[in-house]
């Protein structure tokens, strides 16, 4: 955004963003486009781009109009007329895995008509498919209303006779939306893809069109899961299935940043070489209908453990409906269980919010293994105060959407408890595989 | 004619979106990983023709990178990049005050597509530092529109149609780009500017050195020709040639252009006949390999070309040539056309005639031959047709190769496409920044300065010279100029001609002129000096352990004395522990002495 002063200078002349114009600075003239101002530098500074492409940013002594910029109405972002059902459903929730830029303006523009998928990724022509938008948002925007909103239109979807669903969603909190779908949606008939990219599609390194053909593959196959389907090394070589209760986000940028926690990815995706590679077992499309189970909370606080944490911290968590504890280690919290004076434990606050009715589990920040509150007195004490995951090999975001859905499933403490325990989705197994970490 | 320049230098500095250094990767480093990528186009409002070229460019080419450990995830496009080098701005602003620039307010990274693998991200990026800048020349000024700061592509190992491979330690070093206008008048006047600006570049400061460090970009347009961009010519003695053959070119290839008016031989059509069947039992070696290898033979007729793709354009290059380097973007390695002898191919007549047969071609007309697989032989024979079919000079990015002609790359490139770099924030030049960049010392007092402290020849080597920045801080620290100056351009390069090398020079020298000037050794023996240290030994150390210490006072009468006050025997046996001066006084004294004794 411009200064004041600069906004007040451009009204003033009739300039608005894409208009030619001329400026003078530094004693010298330069003509171009008016161009936003990005995040960042002096918003005194106008930024001009110049005819040869570059754009630059100039203090201006005087600017004047040349050519207001020709007015295009924004294209819709759903195509207008019925949509089409059947074959694999490509639905939109943002994130830069398919967008476009503006390079007038550099703005990005989500793309989601078939016909612009079809532009960004040619080879998609190879299927049948629709799309729409379902809305556009960071990932880090999204909440459980849109794991509500993304839910639904995956219901729909697939009463309609959609043989697949392709979810585009941003990366940063995909898994935590792949972990609520899967357990919202259940007795899948078809397979629930989401997928991302770690690169914008606005760059030519973009990875989203193999994880985009990849997921649209593994879309058409026999799959009755929610997975994640992202790269598997930093080359754009194949793709790796995640389950979707299983899957975590584990670099801030790599392109393979995904990784499956506590498991082995379900199938190694190379649609080029139409390879579909097992690598675990996984669950065939289901028979006899979908299973719809929408309902969620939330209002649920999700705790990072940490040395120095204050018993306080958890007096003022009492509004919530439900905690998730990222403990230490296998299942941990400061529990003073030696009664040292130096010591403040967090037990009894927990026990309180316990007693009053809030349900609170535990995850681990070791991301990889089980919690095993049995093993050591503070985790003792824990499950004492009615903590529950004890025995869940969950990861923090997978135990979290679980939550948000059990607190939405049942009122009932008990019953919560027992849901969270129950195995819905693959986010908690039985055995410990010894080459699963 | 009118000719700009574009030169693009590396700066001595770390990279310029990462911390990683700008060293490249020694010659026996092996590659730490191999990572394959794809680049695809993005979407843009641009047009879809645009597009459609940039799909073709990239048509399911696979990149290999290798990474060496000066490499960061950076340079492999795993990460975002950090903030712009700020000592690299630094240096890129004072080059722009040199040239007489106005720095532009607020410095905006962009990225500007590539798409031919040499970046992994897809994009070089760059920035405009400053603008309107000038330098004067004996023609007069040479307008300096634009000075940029950007990032280095990554070097090339090897490419086959399907595939390309790079070295990613290249990758990232920054570099600045100064482009004139095209106010340059000849060959002689090119070579003047790019000698200034290149001087100036070395003279100011942290720039790098060494081959490939500095490269020109010269665009040449003519009257009735067309603009050609020459990518890439290292040699400064070169460029006069390069114009030259240039201007030649465009003249031969107007003068062509009027031949194949007259005779009305546009446009070719497109009737490619394949010949493999024809040829299956030919001898020639090309011919015969590629079909047995699985090769088609595709022939073309080009009506009424008799003997224009033997005309010479450049020299050793014919019409033909430029023919074959546009056949060879579709991968081929070339093509084969009836102006040339055929017989060295070992087509014999009899083939040649039934050739000319099949294609239809009669004595006025020429043909051209391809050898691929069928599918890239027609590709390269369609390349071929659009060249022949072009009635006017193209303009071309060209290569400019090592003997000063050039060949074909590709077509000009429209106007660059550009858009904002989002990762990295712009960067205002306040009145603070830009009055903290120390002025360089204009190169003409510079060059002044030596000369008086040095002679004007030896002043104008150390100019030139990659140590002139060690030599300024030597003498700075007190080292006699003329000394420094003869160690650092005639010693180093002796001792280095015999296997000595230093692992750090500025180090050393400026321990041995510290101990010179205390008088511990004479000058003769410096390169002696020199050689115990390259061994990494003290300079004390190497004086005591090698007897060099200076010989003078009552030891030297000493000495004198034995030798019978003879000069040329106290040389002989004392030339590196004893002053030539002192000894002829010593002499001098000592035969006084000695008449006393007589009288």
């Amino acid at each position: 955004m411009y200064s004041r002063r600069l906004l007040e200078e451009f009204r003033k002349n009739s300039i608005e963003t894409g208009d030619r114009i001329r400026v003078v600075s530094a004693g010298a003239e330069y003509s171009g486009f008016l161009m936003p101002r990005p995040a960042g530098g002096d918003d005194d500074t106008i930024v001009l781009k110049l005819d040869n492409g570059y754009n630059t940013g100039l203090k201006a002594e005087s600017v004047e109009l040349i050519a207001k910029a020709p007015k295009k109405p924004p294209a819709p972002a759903n195509e207008a007329g019925p949509v089409a059902r059947g074959g694999i459903a490509i639905l939109g929730c943002g994130g830069t895995i398919a967008s476009k830029i503006e390079y007038r303006t550099g703005a990005v523009y989500p793309s989601i008509t078939p016909r612009e998928l079809r532009m960004a990724f040619p080879t998609l022509k190879k299927w049948d498919i629709h799309s729409r938008q379902i809305f556009s948002l960071f990932s880090e925007d999204m909440g459980a209303k849109h794991w509500r909103m993304l839910a639904d239109a995956i219901e729909d979807e697939i009463k309609d006779g959609s043989e697949g669903v392709v979810v585009m969603h941003g990366t940063d909190t995909m898994t935590y939306t792949s972990a609520a779908i899967s357990y919202m949606l259940q007795n899948l008939p078809v397979p629930i893809v989401l997928v991302g990219s770690q690169r914008s599609s606005d760059r030519p390194s973009s990875e989203n069109e193999m994880n985009m053909l990849n997921s649209v593959y593994s879309a058409t196959q026999d799959l009755g899961e929610v997975a994640v389907c992202m790269h598997a090394s930093t080359s754009d070589d194949y793709c790796h299935l995640h389950r979707g209760t299983r899957v975590r986000k584990m670099h801030t940028s790599r392109r393979d940043a995904f990784h499956s926690i506590n498991a082995h990815p379900l199938a190694a995706v190379d649609y080029r070489s139409k390879r579909f590679e097992r690598l675990s077992e996984w669950v065939p499309r289901r028979k006899g209908g979908l299973v719809a189970k929408k309902e969620l909370n939330d209002n649920v606080a999700m705790v990072y453990i940490h040395p120095n944490i204050r018993p306080d911290l958890f007096a003022r968590l009492d509004d919530y409906d439900g905690i998730v504890l990222v403990g230490t280690g296998l299942g941990h919290t400061p529990a003073n269980a030696f009664e040292d004076k130096t010591v403040k434990g967090v037990v009894r606050p927990i026990r309180e919010l316990v007693s009053s009715g809030i349900p609170v589990a535990m995850a681990s920040q070791c991301i990889s293994g089980r919690i095993c509150m049995r093993v050591y007195s503070s985790g003792r004490l824990l499950m004492e105060a009615g903590v529950i995951g004890d025995g869940a090999d969950w990861t923090p975001e997978a135990a979290y959407a679980k939550m948000c859905w059990a607190r939405g499933q049942a009122k009932d403490v008990k019953e919560i408890g027992r849901l969270m325990m129950e195995n819905v989705a693959g986010e908690i197994t039985a055995r410990s595989a010894i080459e699963g970490y | 004619m009118k000719i700009g320049i574009e030169i693009h230098q590396r700066l001595d500095t770390a990279k310029l979106f990462c911390n990683c250094p700008s060293a490249l990767a020694g010659e026996d480093e092996k590659p730490r990983c191999a990572i394959m990528r794809r680049l695809h186009p993005v979407l843009s409002e641009m047009g879809e023709a645009d597009e459609a070229s940039q799909a073709e460019f990239a048509k399911d080419r696979a990149f290999e990178y290798h990474a060496y450990s000066n490499n960061c995830l950076v340079e492999a496009d795993e990460e975002p990049p950090a903030l712009l080098n700020p000592e690299a701005l630094r240096i890129a602003l004072q080059v722009a005050m040199q040239l007489n620039a106005t720095p532009v307010s607020e410095v905006h990274i962009m990225r500007k597509m590539v798409i031919d693998g040499s970046n992994t991200s897809g994009f070089q990026r760059t920035a405009i530092v400053a603008m309107n800048g000038h330098i004067d020349s004996s023609q007069g000024t040479i307008r300096i529109p634009l000075i940029a700061i950007e990032e280095e592509s990554a070097g090339i190992v090897s490419a086959t149609e399907g595939k390309a491979t790079y070295r990613l330690d290249r990758l990232g070093i920054p570099l600045i780009e100064i482009s004139t206008d095209p106010d340059i008048r000849d060959g002689a006047h090119l070579s003047e500017v790019a000698e200034k600006i290149g001087m100036m570049l070395r003279t100011s400061g942290k720039v790098a050195r060494g081959l490939g460090t500095i490269r020109q970009d010269v665009n040449i347009s003519t009257e009735g020709g067309s603009r050609v961009e020459l990518k890439g010519a290292q040699d400064l003695k070169m460029l006069p040639a390069y114009v030259e053959n240039e201007v030649n070119r465009q003249t031969l290839l107007l003068k062509l252009l009027l031949e194949i008016r007259e005779r009305k031989a546009l446009p070719v059509k497109t009737h490619m006949v394949e010949l493999s069947d024809l040829l299956r039992m030919s001898k020639a070696a090309i011919i015969a390999g590629g079909i047995k290898a699985g090769c088609a033979v595709i022939g073309q007729r080009l009506p009424e070309h008799e003997g224009l793709l033997g005309m010479e354009i450049q020299p050793g290059k014919r019409y033909g040539t430029e023919l074959s380097d546009y056949a060879k973007k579709a991968g081929v390695k070339g093509i084969i056309h009836s102006d040339e002898d055929l017989s060295k191919y070992g087509i014999t007549e009899a083939e040649e005639a039934a050739v000319r047969g099949a294609l239809g071609a009669d004595d006025d007309d020429a043909f051209v031959l391809v050898v691929a697989p069928i599918g890239q032989a027609k590709s390269a024979m369609e390349f071929v047709l659009q060249r022949a079919n072009m009635d006017f000079i193209p303009g071309e990015t060209r290569r400019a190769n090592p003997d000063g002609t050039s060949s074909f790359m590709r077509p000009l490139p429209g106007r660059a496409r550009l858009y904002p770099e989002t990762d990295v924030p712009p960067i205002p030049l306040t009145q603070a920044l830009l009055a903290s960049i120390e002025r360089a010392e204009p190169l003409a007092e510079k060059k002044a300065r030596l000369e008086k402290m040095l002679n004007k020849e030896m002043a104008g080597r150390v100019l030139k010279s990659r140590h002139l920045h060690c030599f300024e801080r030597l003498v700075s620290a007190g080292a006699d100029p003329m000394l420094a100056a003869t160690t650092l351009e005639d010693t180093l390069v002796s001792l280095r001609r015999e296997g000595v090398e230093f692992s750090d020079i500025e180090k050393t020298l400026t321990e041995l002129f510290s101990e010179f000037r205390r008088g511990s050794f004479v000058k003769a023996a410096i390169p002696e000096v020199l050689k115990g240290m390259a061994k990494g030994a003290r300079v004390d150390a190497v004086l005591k352990v090698y007897r060099l210490q200076k010989i003078s006072g009552p030891e030297l009468e000493a000495i004198a004395m034995q030798n019978d006050f003879d000069m040329r025997a106290i040389m002989q046996k004392y030339r590196l522990q004893v002053d030539p001066q002192e000894v002829a006084e010593v002499i001098k004294e000592g035969k006084k002495e000695q008449g006393k004794d007589f009288i």
